[in-house]
């Protein structure tokens, strides 16, 4: 048997003819921590689905302990021993701790009748080998996001997992969550478990792993013992070019108040957010995912009603809207976060996508003019350079950056003032993602203000050119980009609530 | 080695391709493979009369296929279309009652009940978000009881003669026939050519991304249930000038055969998807399947069993074409 417990050789696979991975290998020896990195897109995620059998490989193989692996299902994978810990949590979330942990696989006695006491029991010691205190008989929609991952780590090991494939588990904890969960990986290397560890923040894969491997649009870059990398190659590795490039800066003065939000709350989280949109700025607003980031974007964009407080532009004085339609007449625009939910119409084309906002001006007695209609799109097409087969392309069938310009293609069409852009590079391959930051820096230049909400540190430092941070539906704090590093951003974000509310 | 690596994206591609071929043309292959295999078996398809009657049911189905259509377009579905037939007849010989002076005011009646009876159905789906399945189920219930109780059980009054206008027909061309082409050739303009028509396929294709971009997505699929009520009031006027008399089971069979045609013809009950032309083809194509198993002379039970494959065939295909790319 050879040293490695898992070899995946000149993995290929390609979605609709667009190439997702060209011939990427990676090798795990037993009780160590492997980080995957690269940015979004660059084939991570459906390397580790080929790994659990959601995804069928085009080319290559897998060899794992010792023999080739065919094609096999995912409880079969399941019974080899590797586990896979996605973003989104697969739990019931109306049964306990316990019961989630072997579900499917309750003890039982000899009538085949769950034998409660032993569930508890089990459940126990594997929580106490993983040194987490949690109350088993809570049901797991009591518990936090951070206590939920715990729970799927503890089902992964009482599956007798020796492979556990993380991916961006930090995506969702903060910091001393994050410690535990480094705690608990630790410790799963002292028992011989082999973790894949998928991230985009280089600082955890600097502390957590023992070999990197980098992905880029597709295409593995590089593999190196953590020892040998800093964080300046990994990376240039990651984006392919050094990062003061990455990042468009133009010098501008702050331009005329455009928007003013005071108060404003909702239903959703938001509980009295006030702030000030400058003409051709950007303003990063970051903090953890469920801090309220897009619940703002959405009640400025008048797509949740508020509760209190008031939005208003400061040169037509009060335009509270209620209805995105009244939004949009009053000049803004939202990118959301998740495009194929909230922005796309994946199933029509690129034509039917940019134009639908702004269908009265093209219209004739509600007769379309395909002429007017045509050069809308051909001059989106051209000043994004949208990459597309023709007009009637269908936008399912685009790239995930081409799919982001046609979102943006679609709100420029409508020639806002503001631009809410929410995760604007998330799925992005790198390429785009520096043509969208021209774009946007293009676009200040031209006085439109940008809101920007982003999980990436990187590119809210990079981009903005003031942070708001949020934190519990409030704004925890407000920085210049000269104060901004990603420190003081994750304190603010982190702060407990009475903390935040002293800022 | 190298080679065979080499050629991966391409198969891929090519795959993809033929699934994209089979959802958007499988339905036209279908209908000439139909008709080529009619040929042989049943020439007797072929003669003026047979194409005649074919049509004339074509029509009667064709029109309420394309308010179906619209409704699936706006991932909708229509089950009260049954009702408004009924109530359509009723209407007709309760207010016409036999006099031709009475026939427009007798239709503008029945269409007004209809256009109430989509409004409703549009309302429950939209505002009080009942799925429509349940809501427009609920309305098919509500429309054949509040008829029944009516007529408590006896329709009176007569249907206009002039109706029997819908009968007039030149070789295989008739009333019905030039009616159904005509709103064809209006709605495929409307949903390709104008901007209701792309509202309407942006609802259906993803509700939350249409609302996002300033759509008033209630107000269109209300409008779309209310269409497809009036389309059904017309399939029941037709209906009712061909059989000229009051008939409480009439055009049973159609609503669901509406629902039928327009998946077989490509239209996705997801929503946003497919179109009239498809829609053209899934009615001829049940229709001539019903008529082909009359020629053969088998029992009309086989009619039923045939449909059934052929729907379940269609809709197979569709899902393996669509598998998320």
């Amino acid at each position: 048997m050879s040293e490695y417990i898992l070899e995946m050789r000149n993995i290929s696979k390609s979605f609709a003819g667009v190439q997702a991975l060209k011939e990427v290998s990676i090798r795990c020896k037993p009780g160590l921590v492997y980080g995957l990195v690269g940015e979004n897109g660059a084939g991570k995620s459906t390397l580790m689905k080929i790994l659990a059998g959601a995804y069928r490989a085009d080319a290559g193989e897998i060899v794992y302990k010792g023999a080739i692996r065919d094609q096999a299902s995912t409880a079969e994978i399941i019974d080899s021993g590797i586990s896979i810990i996605y973003q989104e949590l697969a739990l019931v979330r109306q049964m306990s701790v316990a019961e989630n942990i072997f579900l499917g696989r309750e003890p039982r006695n000899r009538l085949g009748i769950l034998n409660l006491g032993e569930l508890y029991d089990r459940a126990g010691e594997l929580l106490k080998r993983l040194g987490i205190r949690l109350n088993l008989r809570l049901p797991v929609s009591e518990l936090t996001i951070a206590q939920q991952q715990l729970v799927e780590i503890a089902k992964a090991l009482s599956q007798n997992a020796d492979l556990i494939v993380m991916d961006e588990p930090s995506a969702i904890l903060a910091g001393s969550e994050l410690d535990q969960l480094f705690r608990i990986i630790e410790s799963l290397k002292l028992q011989g478990v082999t973790v894949i560890y998928i991230s985009h923040r280089l600082e955890e894969v600097f502390r957590i792993a023992d070999e990197v491997t980098i992905l880029k649009d597709g295409e593995l870059v590089a593999t190196r013992p953590i020892g040998e990398l800093d964080r300046a190659t990994l990376v240039e590795f990651m984006v392919g070019r050094p990062l003061d490039e990455v990042f468009p800066q133009t010098e501008h003065e702050q331009g005329e108040l455009v928007l003013v939000a005071e108060d404003v709350s909702t239903d959703t989280i938001l509980a009295g957010v006030s702030l000030e949109l400058y003409a051709g700025e950007i303003l990063g607003i970051a903090g953890m995912v469920g801090s309220g980031r897009t619940e703002l974007a959405r009640a400025l964009f008048g797509a949740d009603p508020l509760t209190g407080g008031s939005i208003k532009l400061a040169g037509g004085g009060e335009a509270r809207w209620g209805s995105p339609a009244q939004a949009i007449n009053a000049g803004l625009a939202l990118v959301p976060e998740d495009r194929k939910t909230h922005g796309l119409f994946t199933a029509l084309s690129v034509r039917i996508n940019v134009t639908i906002p702004i269908l009265s001006s093209l219209t004739r007695l509600g007769v379309l003019k395909r002429a007017a209609e045509e050069a809308v799109v051909r001059g989106a097409q051209e000043r994004l350079s949208i990459v597309m087969s023709s007009s009637d392309q269908e936008t399912q069938f685009l790239s995930g950056g081409n799919q982001q310009k046609v979102v943006l293609a679609k709100w420029l069409s409508t020639d806002p003032a503001v631009i809410i852009l929410d995760e604007p590079t998330r799925g992005v391959d790198v390429g785009a993602k520096f043509e969208i930051y021209k774009l946007m820096r293009q676009l200040n230049d031209r006085g439109i203000a940008i809101v920007m909400i982003s999980s990436e540190l990187p590119e809210i430092i990079g981009m903005s050119d003031r942070i708001l941070v949020m934190n519990d539906g409030r704004i925890a704090g407000e920085l210049a980009r000269e104060e901004a590093g990603e420190a003081r951003i994750i304190e603010l974000a982190t702060m407990g609530g009475s903390e935040a509310a002293l800022t | 080695m190298s080679l065979a690596k080499t050629y991966e994206a391409p198969i891929a591609d090519k795959r993809w391709k033929t699934r994209k071929f089979v959802a958007d043309y499988g339905v036209y292959i279908a209908l000439l493979i139909l008709l080529l295999v009619g040929a042989v078996l049943t020439p007797k398809l072929y003669s003026v009369d047979t194409i005649a009657v074919v049509m004339r049911q074509a029509s009667q189905l064709g029109i309420v296929a394309i308010g179906q259509t619209l409704v699936l377009l706006v991932a909708g579905l229509d089950l009260s279309v049954g009702g408004i037939f009924i109530m359509t007849s009723v209407v007709v010989a309760e207010v016409g009652n036999g006099r031709n002076e009475m026939v427009i005011p007798a239709i503008a009646t029945a269409m007004a009940l209809g256009a109430l009876v989509g409004l409703g159905n549009g309302l429950l789906v939209t505002k009080r978000r009942v799925p429509p399945f349940v809501a427009t189920l609920g309305m098919l219930v509500l429309v054949k009881g509040a008829t029944q109780a009516y007529t408590r059980g006896v329709p009176g009054g007569f249907v206009p003669d002039v109706l029997g206008i819908v009968n007039q027909s030149w070789s295989f061309l008739s009333i019905p026939l030039i009616l159904w082409l005509g709103l064809n050739a209006i709605f495929i303009f409307v949903l390709r050519g104008t901007s209701y028509g792309r509202k309407v396929y942006a609802v259906g294709s993803n509700i939350e991304a249409a609302r996002l971009s300033g759509l008033p997505v209630d107000a269109i699929r209300i409008s779309v249930y209310i269409l497809g009520s009036l389309f059904a009031v017309a399939s029941g006027v037709v209906l009712t000038g061909y059989v000229l008399y009051v008939d409480r089971f009439i055009g049973s069979g159609l609503d669901l055969d509406s629902i039928a045609a327009a998946v077989v013809g490509g239209t996705a009950f997801v929503g946003g998807r497919g179109g009239l032309l498809g829609t053209i083809a899934g009615v001829l194509i049940i229709q001539i399947l019903s008529t082909m198993v009359v020629l053969l002379g088998l029992d009309v039970e086989v009619q039923f069993i045939i449909k059934g494959l052929v729907i379940l065939g269609a809709v197979t295909l569709y899902s393996v074409a669509n598998v998320e790319s």
